[in-house]
């Protein structure tokens, strides 16, 4: 599945410009040294945590996407950072929880 | 005899924390690992050592897949992403030559104040370039990893240090005061 039909799929809304890409596998951490040790390219990435260097751990390992949940607001220079280096920024009011199951129901989960 | 095409996978990780501290004396800046989460103030000499900031991190050493060969990264103290904030800095440079070709530019860190001295050798940032870039789809992008000692004034650089700050406060986190 690629980024675009996923946020079509559970309503995700897209806060930057991004190139659509292939999904591998998703990845729960809301702790960047914890990406940088296990996030997998190709990975959603699916945290709480807004502040900007979210952007460079994602870009880092090379992630397809990060989905920030439950809500949170999303600082403008992080959005601005994800908008300068292309990667899918995506934000849902769902909690974590919600949106696992759900990506598990489209066959997505951990690689 | 070939040479080893080594693929390089991560080992003997382990999470801790990078301390910051500053003397309220001579205002010197020094960071450590700890394996604990510690704020303790204390004299050492003429100098009184106060923690500025605490940011959970990993330690790790690098090994080859194939050969076994070990390359130990446990003096690296973080990887900072350059936001090209000041022209003339040879990492910004870097970033604008190889920005074309999809490379994304990050400075390795070592511990201060020793961090100067005793940098990261070219040879094993080569190596945790590879291991990044061999983690990613390359064909879509790269990163090279430089040594900080490229950035032209590290004090006024706005760089983006990959460190979690903060994550042990109940409260939000508002903004991060300056490291350095």
């Amino acid at each position: 599945m690629k980024i675009q039909e996923l946020i079509q799929n559970l309503g995700l809304k897209p806060l930057s410009r991004f190139e659509d890409r292939d999904i591998s596998g998703v990845f729960i951490s809301d702790m960047m040294s914890d990406a940088m040790a296990n996030a997998k390219s190709g990975n959603l990435w699916i945290t709480v945590q807004t502040h900007k260097s979210i952007i460079p751990a994602a870009n880092l390992v090379d992630v397809a996407a990060v989905i920030i949940t439950s809500g949170k607001t999303v600082p403008q220079d992080t959005v601005e950072l994800a908008d300068r280096h292309a990667i899918a920024l995506l934000s849902t009011d769902q909690p974590t929880f919600d949106l696992i199951g759900k990506l598990y129901g489209l066959g997505i989960a951990t690689s | 005899m070939t040479q080893c095409q080594h693929a390089w996978k991560m080992t003997n990780a382990q999470y801790g924390f990078t301390v910051f501290e500053r003397c309220s004396h001579c205002h010197g800046v020094r960071t450590y690992y700890a394996a604990q989460d510690t704020w303790d103030e204390y004299r050492e000499g003429g100098c009184t050592w106060s923690i500025v900031e605490n940011a959970q991190t990993l330690r790790f050493d690098l090994e080859c897949e194939k050969c076994q060969q070990q390359v130990d990264f446990k003096d690296l103290m973080g990887l900072m992403y350059c936001t090209s904030c000041m022209e003339d800095c040879e990492v910004e440079c870097a970033q604008k030559a190889l920005a074309p070709q999809k490379t994304w530019i990050l400075a390795a860190f070592g511990f201060l104040p020793h961090a100067p001295e005793t940098e990261i050798s070219a040879a094993r940032l080569e190596i945790l370039t590879d291991y990044f870039n061999q983690r990613r789809d390359t064909s879509r992008s790269r990163v090279k990893i430089l040594p900080f000692s490229l950035i032209k004034q590290v004090s006024l650089c706005h760089g983006e240090l990959i460190h979690d700050i903060g994550m042990l406060s109940p409260e939000p986190f508002p903004e991060r005061k300056p490291l350095f």
